[in-house]
């Protein structure tokens, strides 16, 4: 594990960065979505952004792999800037996994097919070894047996597990997580909650958006909270569940814990 | 035009538990005072048209449709050049069984990988499958006089059935080939009918202009409308303020109208040596007409595929042409299925159209024959309409039922 010890700024890391966000800010027309964001991750850090819907968490990590286009600021991710070079932004992709909220799996391939796409068609391994990769990431998330079935035939948490082995597939150096157990049914989320952690305790470098205060508590390096496009407060996690010292902090959990 | 209704799901039909008829007529037919009614008038008119439409069918001499029979297959085309319809027929044939085993030894071997069972199709299935084509096929080879036809047929079956076998039989690496060997089945499909000198397109008609309007027209109107609903939606203005004038202008005005004006226009704005033949010129207009509706059906199912899919496509690096052909399209013509083949069958139908141009497609032979001195005044229409709308509506209701099954076969992984 990487070294543990408080930090209040957000730029800090724990060891080299392998993000890093300078004065970004994000409009959605008038609207102010991240103001004037500076963070960095290191490598092998996991990272957990909490804070109240509509705070900009998932703009914020969205804006990470281009699928949001920043408006000022700089992001590089791993000496890369995500900037309007297409080359760019598909280096950065490559090195980035996603898991989203609702999986996006893509329900007319088969399993196997959507974990296998990407370091077919990205990463140009031929099919078999492509294959042979699938196969081991699905057996890190538990699921090699559903392999040959649609994604429409498996429950939520598999479907989740499935997406997370389809962005590990590329092999990626970051891993995002958009509230991946947001549209779980609480008896799934468990199953997905353990192989993150499993994978954080493996050293994936991870930003997760979520509000599965557990997990924080458990892998977490640091906990961002966010709120109105803000980075208001950062911590470790004992910090922030023992001593929060900002007011919308001490709300934020007071409403949730 | 129009979109065909949406197609009900059988599996949606509560199934009531078996009972005898007289309860389920008492249930469903007599068990209001105005649904009595109903079922007794309705019931009078369809055992009266039954009555009078099914002896008079059946008892009657079909003389006017054995006489006409080559008319209303082929047209005009001259008798000494048949054997050109009969080699397309047996080309296709071939093209035909050669993609059918193909496909089951694709679905075969994905079986077997998978570890499934495979039942390959039985010919019990296949008859049940297309009967209505069969039975239409039989009743048309009655309807000859010779015996030529009938053993044709028979060959151009046995052609179609060995293809099918040697599809099947196929190693895997010479499968991954086939679609070559398809592209020039269809070639030497076209080049026998049409190649080397051949037919003036003028002597084309019957059912086979019908036919060949139909699927040349969806084969060049496809990918045609498919690149206008891309660019409706391209981000580049130029491309994007086209494809909408376009598809909105030709959506705008009749077929008949497209059919006239690029008729007449071709025919007379371009010099003789580069004029479209004749069936070239209702080929381009249809085809530009149809892409326009084929464009807006497709747009259709792009719309539907949700923004989720895009974005996880990008998120793992695909690049965008490639997320377009591998995540969204594959998605979007699934959806797309049930308006496409409606507009298959609307295009099938409205090529009696062309009848307008004065080419003699099936639809006007089988007016125009009422004219024969020895047919004239003798009220055969109902016959001579009856025969052309079985024709048509065996076409159709094939091209629906394929259509249901393909969508069913493709709704496995549905969410």
């Amino acid at each position: 594990m990487t070294p543990q010890s408080v930090y209040s700024d957000a730029t800090r890391t724990t060891g080299d960065a392998i993000i890093e966000l300078v004065g970004v800010d994000k409009f959605f027309g008038h609207f102010h979505a991240l103001k004037d964001i500076n963070m960095s991750v290191g490598l092998q850090e996991v990272v957990v952004v909490i804070g109240p819907s509509g705070g900009g968490k998932s703009t914020l990590i969205r804006c990470i792999n281009r699928l949001e286009k920043h408006d000022r600021g700089r992001i590089v991710v791993d000496g890369v800037e995500v900037s309007d070079d297409l080359r760019n932004i598909q280096e950065v992709r490559r090195e980035t996994g996603m898991v989203f909220q609702q999986f996006n799996l893509f329900p007319h391939l088969t399993v196997l097919d959507n974990v296998t796409l990407a370091p077919h068609q990205v990463r140009k391994l031929p099919k078999k070894e492509a294959e042979t990769l699938a196969m081991q990431t699905l057996e890190r998330v538990k699921i090699p047996e559903q392999a040959r079935k649609y994604p429409g035939q498996l429950s939520g948490g598999q479907q989740q597990r499935v997406a997370i082995a389809r962005a590990l597939a590329m092999q990626p150096k970051v891993m995002l997580f958009d509230e991946p157990t947001s549209a779980l049914d609480p008896e799934m989320i468990k199953e997905v909650l353990d192989v993150m952690v499993e994978l954080a305790e493996g050293g994936m470098t991870m930003i997760v958006v979520t509000h599965e205060m557990s997990f924080a508590r458990a892998v977490a390096n640091r906990v961002v909270f966010m709120a109105e496009g803000e980075i208001v407060e950062v911590g470790t996690p004992e910090h922030f569940f023992t001593n929060p010292q900002e007011d919308r902090t001490k709300l934020f959990l007071s409403q949730i814990l | 035009m129009t979109i065909e209704a949406p197609v009900v799901d059988e599996t949606q039909i509560a199934v009531e538990p078996a009972r005898g008829p007289w309860d389920w007529a008492m249930k469903n037919l007599f068990n209001t005072w105005y649904n009595t009614l109903l079922t007794l008038v309705l019931g009078g008119v369809f055992v009266w048209a039954l009555v009078a439409l099914v002896p008079g069918l059946l008892g009657a001499d079909f003389e006017i449709v054995r006489v006409n029979l080559r008319l209303f297959m082929v047209g005009q085309f001259p008798v000494d050049l048949l054997w050109r319809p009969w080699l397309t027929t047996f080309l296709i044939a071939i093209l035909i069984g050669l993609m059918a085993g193909s496909i089951a030894a694709g679905a075969r071997d994905l079986a077997e990988e998978a570890g499934l069972p495979y039942a390959a199709t039985t010919f019990r299935q296949i008859l049940l499958r297309f009967w209505p084509l069969i039975a239409l096929v039989i009743i048309i080879l009655g309807f000859t006089t010779t015996i030529t036809p009938t053993l044709l047929t028979v060959a151009a079956a046995s052609l179609g059935l060995g293809a099918y076998y040697l599809g099947r039989a196929q190693p895997r690496w010479v499968r991954r080939w086939t679609w070559l060997l398809a592209i020039l089945l269809i070639l030497g499909a076209y080049l026998a009918l049409a190649g080397f000198g051949g037919v003036g397109w003028e002597d084309w008609g019957g059912l086979q202009l019908n036919l060949f309007l139909t699927v040349a027209g969806i084969m060049f109107a496809f990918p045609l409308g498919l690149a206008l609903a891309l660019g409706r939606r391209s981000s580049f203005p130029v491309v994007k303020t086209i494809s909408v004038a376009y598809i909105e202008f030709i959506r705008g005005v009749p077929l008949i109208t497209l059919l006239l004006a690029g008729f007449l226009a071709l025919g007379f704005l371009l010099p003789r040596d580069l004029r479209p033949g004749f069936v070239t010129r209702m080929l381009i207009a249809i085809v530009l007409f149809e892409s326009a509706y084929i464009a807006e059906v497709i747009r259709g199912g792009l719309q539907a595929v949700p923004s989720g899919q895009v974005e996880a496509a990008q998120a793992v690096g695909l690049p965008a042409w490639r997320t377009m052909r591998l995540i969204v399209l594959p998605q979007a013509l699934r959806a797309t299925i049930p308006a496409m083949v409606g507009q298959f069958i609307s295009l099938f139908k409205d090529t009696t159209l062309v009848a307008i141009l004065g080419v003699t497609e099936l639809l006007d032979a089988t007016f125009i024959v009422n004219s024969q001195p020895d047919f004239l005044g003798q009220g055969l229409f109902v016959l001579t309409l009856a025969f052309a709308g079985l024709v048509f509506w065996v076409g159709s209701y094939t091209m629906s039922r394929e259509a249901r099954r393909l969508e069913r076969k493709l709704g496995v992984g549905e969410r």
